[in-house]
C-alpha cells in the first residue's frame, strides 16, 4: 500500500437500458512517489479515458465509471467533495493536454491565467506574481515579464506548451499527467519538452504519467511502459525489458512495424494486418486474436490475464514467448 | 542520362500584399525528380513543404518559377485546361476521411474520376475493380461509404482515386501520419509496391524522418521556405552537413531505451524560435550553434560539396566533411 497512485480494476462506459458498453474494460496500475511511466496505445485503446477519469473528468454523461476505484495516498478519488476535489486538481495531480492552444483562453494573458491556478490553490496575490514568473523561468521562458503579460495567440505552439508545463507545476503536484502534449509540436519542440520534463522530474521528485501513442517517445523519458488495447493492458515491463523483449505479440509487432536504421532501404515493413478492434463490441476471447500470428485453440475461448513472464514483465498473452 | 520526370526551378511563393510583409513561403526552391524514384521532403510546421505540395500538384500558381513535367512546361492555366496534362500529377492528403467526399460510395468516387477525365469510357467497373485490387482492396469494398471504412482502408481508397487518370507523379503529403500506428507499415508497403508496379514517381512530404528515410532516394531538408541540404538518403540523413539536419535528426526519438539514453540533447532557449524572419544573411543564423558573423550578412546558396550532396551553409562548405558531420 505504498502506491501514491492506484488505479484498481477501472471500467469505464456508456450505460445503456440493456447493461453497458464496456470502452476501458478493467485497468489496475499503480504509480510510485517518482517514478515514470509512460502509457502506450493507439486511438480507441482507452488510455485517454483512464486518465481523464483519475481527476474525475470524463465527460458524463454519456461516459461514466462503472466499476473499480482511483485511490490516491489510499483515499478514494470517486468519494472525495467537490472541495476536496478541487485542491486534487492542480493540487495533488496535474495534467496537461495533447492541444495546447485550446488548453488556454485566447481572452486572458497567460500570466493571470498561471496566477488564477496558484490562487484558487490558496496563494496571495503577491506570491502568486513572484511563483508564475520563477515558473516561467523553471520552464526555460528566458523572458518571464514578456510571457506572462502575452496573450496565447501571441507565443509560438511550444511556448504554449511550456506554458502548460509551467502551469502544472506552479502548485508542485506530486503527479503530472501528460496526454500527447508534444504530439501537435515539431520534432525539435518535442525533444525541448521531453529534456525539460525529464530535468523538472529529477529536481522535483514528481511521478509522470506520459500518455502516447509513440514508442520512440516512451524510450527516452520512462522507467516502465504501460501497452494498452481495446481498452485493457495487454503487456507492462520496465521501458529496456520491453524493447528488447516483449512479451505480447502486439508490442512486438509494434516494434517491428517501425522502420529502423537496420532496416533495408525500400524492403516491405512488418506489417501487423487487419484494424484495431471496436471495443464495445467484443467478443470472447483474445481481442488480438484477429491480428496474431501466434494465436491458438484458448485465445479464441477466453481472454488472457496479465500474465507475469519475470524480470517485471507482465502479458496479456497465453503464450510464453519462448513458444513464439 | 537521368529521366527526369518533374523538375521544378526557383520556385517562389509569396503570399501577402505587395509591400505589406510579404511572407516567403518558398524562396528559389529548384528540385528533379528522376522517373521511378521518391523524392522526401522534410522539415517543420512553416518551412514550405506543404505550399510546395500545393504548388506542385497545381492548387496554386507561384510567384514566379516555373515547373516542367516530363519537359514540358506547365502553367497553372495550362493545367485547368489541359486535362491530360493535369492528370500527369496527382495529390494524396494527410486525412483520408476529410479528403473523400461522405456522400460517396468508394465506386462513385473511383467512377466520378474516372468521367471527368473521361476514361474507361464503357468498362468503368472494370476499371474500378482494378484499381481496388491494385491497393488491395476486395470487390465488395466498392459499395461501402467512407464512415465504413478504417483508417487504412480509407487511406487506400484515397491512393485508388489518385492512380485512376494513371499519372506519372503522386505527390504524398503526410500519407501516414493521421493513421494508426499498426496500419502505418502497411501503407508503407503498398507504396513501395505500385511504385514498382507502374513505375511511378513520388513527391513524399513528411516529417517523420524515419519514414522518409526508409522511402526516399534523395531528399530535401527544408528550412523557412528555402532548401538547407539536399542529395542521396543516406547522405543527408547518415552524414548530415547542416547543422540545422544535424539537430533535426538528434531531435527524434528513436524506440531504443539503450541509444535514447546515450544522447544528450542540450536544451536551449525557446526565446530565440520567434525570431523574426530576418532578410540579411543567412536564416538559419538565429538558431545555428556554429553562427559566424559573416553568416549574419550573407546569405548562402546552395551548392555541390561532394558527389550531389548540396547543402546551403558558409561553414559546411568551408569545414573538411567528417568535422562537420560530428558536430
Amino acid at each position: 500500500m505504498s502506491a501514491l497512485l492506484s488505479i484498481e480494476d477501472l471500467h469505464i462506459g456508456i450505460k445503456r437500458r440493456k447493461g453497458a458498453e464496456e470502452i476501458v474494460r478493467g485497468v489496475t496500475i499503480e504509480v510510485q512517489p517518482g517514478e515514470k511511466v509512460g502509457i502506450v496505445g493507439e486511438s480507441g485503446s482507452g488510455k485517454t479515458l483512464t486518465m481523464l477519469s483519475v481527476l474525475r473528468l470524463l465527460a458524463s454523461p454519456p461516459l461514466s465509471v462503472l466499476s473499480g476505484e482511483v485511490l490516491l495516498d489510499g483515499e478514494d478519488l470517486a468519494r472525495v467533495d467537490d472541495k476536496r476535489l478541487r485542491a486534487v486538481r492542480g493540487g495533488d495531480i496535474a495534467m496537461v493536454y495533447q492541444d495546447p492552444m485550446s488548453s488556454l483562453n485566447p481572452l486572458l494573458r497567460v500570466g493571470s491565467q498561471i496566477e488564477e491556478a496558484l490562487r484558487a490553490h490558496g496563494a496571495d496575490m503577491a506570491t502568486a506574481q513572484a511563483r508564475t514568473r520563477d515558473v516561467l523561468l523553471e520552464v526555460g521562458l528566458d523572458d518571464p515579464e514578456r510571457v506572462r503579460t502575452s496573450f496565447p495567440h501571441q507565443l509560438s505552439g511550444g511556448m504554449i506548451q511550456r506554458v502548460m508545463i509551467a502551469m502544472a507545476l506552479a502548485t508542485s503536484p506530486r503527479i503530472l499527467i501528460a496526454d500527447e502534449p508534444t504530439t501537435a509540436l515539431d520534432v525539435t519542440i518535442q525533444r525541448q519538452i521531453l529534456e525539460l520534463v525529464t530535468s523538472l522530474q529529477a529536481t522535483t521528485g514528481m511521478a509522470v504519467l506520459w500518455v502516447t501513442h509513440d514508442l520512440g517517445v516512451v524510450a527516452s523519458l520512462v522507467d516502465r511502459v504501460i501497452v494498452m488495447y481495446a481498452g485493457r493492458i495487454v503487456e507492462t515491463a520496465p521501458t529496456e525489458q520491453l524493447f528488447t523483449r516483449p512479451t505480447h505479440p502486439y508490442t512486438k509487432a509494434l516494434l517491428e512495424s517501425l522502420p529502423g536504421l537496420e532496416t533495408p532501404h525500400r524492403a516491405p515493413l512488418h506489417q501487423i494486418g487487419g484494424t484495431p478492434p471496436d471495443p464495445t463490441r467484443l467478443s470472447a476471447g483474445c481481442p488480438f486474436r484477429f491480428r496474431c500470428p501466434y494465436k491458438i485453440a484458448q485465445c479464441e475461448l477466453e481472454e488472457p490475464p496479465l500474465i507475469d513472464r519475470g524480470e517485471g514483465s507482465f502479458a496479456a498473452c497465453w503464450r510464453d514467448p519462448s513458444e513464439w | 542520362m537521368v529521366d527526369i520526370v518533374l523538375r521544378a526551378t526557383n520556385l517562389v511563393k509569396v503570399y501577402g500584399r505587395r509591400g505589406r510583409h510579404p511572407v516567403y513561403a518558398l524562396n528559389d526552391v529548384s528540385l528533379d525528380l528522376a522517373r521511378g524514384t521518391t523524392f522526401g521532403i522534410v522539415g517543420e510546421s512553416g518551412c514550405g513543404k506543404s505550399t510546395l505540395a500545393r504548388l506542385l500538384v497545381g492548387l496554386e500558381a507561384p510567384t514566379a518559377g516555373q515547373l516542367e513535367i516530363d519537359g514540358d512546361v506547365m502553367t497553372l492555366h495550362e493545367r485547368q485546361h489541359n486535362k491530360a496534362l493535369a492528370r500527369k500529377i496527382q495529390l494524396v492528403f494527410q486525412d483520408p476521411f476529410s479528403s473523400l467526399d461522405p456522400r460517396l460510395s468508394v465506386e462513385k468516387a473511383l467512377r466520378e474520376v474516372l468521367r471527368v477525365h473521361d476514361l474507361h469510357r464503357g468498362h468503368e467497373s472494370e476499371r474500378v475493380a482494378q484499381l481496388l485490387a491494385m491497393v488491395g482492396l476486395t470487390g465488395r469494398f466498392a459499395t461501402r461509404y467512407p464512415h465504413e471504412l478504417s483508417g487504412g482502408q480509407a487511406q487506400r481508397v484515397a491512393i485508388a482515386r489518385a492512380l485512376a487518370v494513371e499519372p506519372e507523379v503522386l505527390v504524398l503529403d503526410e500519407p501516414t501520419s493521421a493513421l494508426d500506428v499498426s496500419v502505418r507499415a502497411e501503407i508503407v508497403n503498398l507504396l513501395v509496391r505500385i511504385q514498382d508496379e507502374l513505375n511511378l514517381s513520388y513527391v513524399f512530404v513528411s516529417h517523420d524522418l524515419s519514414m522518409v528515410r526508409h522511402l526516399s532516394d534523395e531528399i530535401a531538408v527544408m528550412y523557412l521556405g528555402r532548401i538547407v541540404e539536399m542529395g542521396g538518403y543516406d547522405q543527408v540523413l547518415d552524414h548530415p552537413l547542416h547543422p540545422y539536419t544535424v539537430v533535426l535528426g538528434e531531435a527524434i526519438p528513436i524506440p531504443d531505451p539503450v541509444r535514447e539514453r546515450a544522447r544528450h540533447v542540450a536544451l536551449r532557449s525557446e526565446a530565440l524560435e520567434s525570431a523574426p524572419a530576418i532578410t540579411v544573411g543567412c536564416p538559419y543564423a538565429p538558431r545555428c550553434p556554429l553562427v559566424e558573423p559573416y553568416c549574419r550578412e550573407v546569405a548562402p546558396t546552395l551548392l555541390d560539396k561532394i558527389d550531389g550532396h548540396f547543402v546551403s551553409c558558409h561553414v559546411a562548405m568551408r569545414e573538411p566533411i567528417a568535422d562537420v558531420s560530428r558536430s
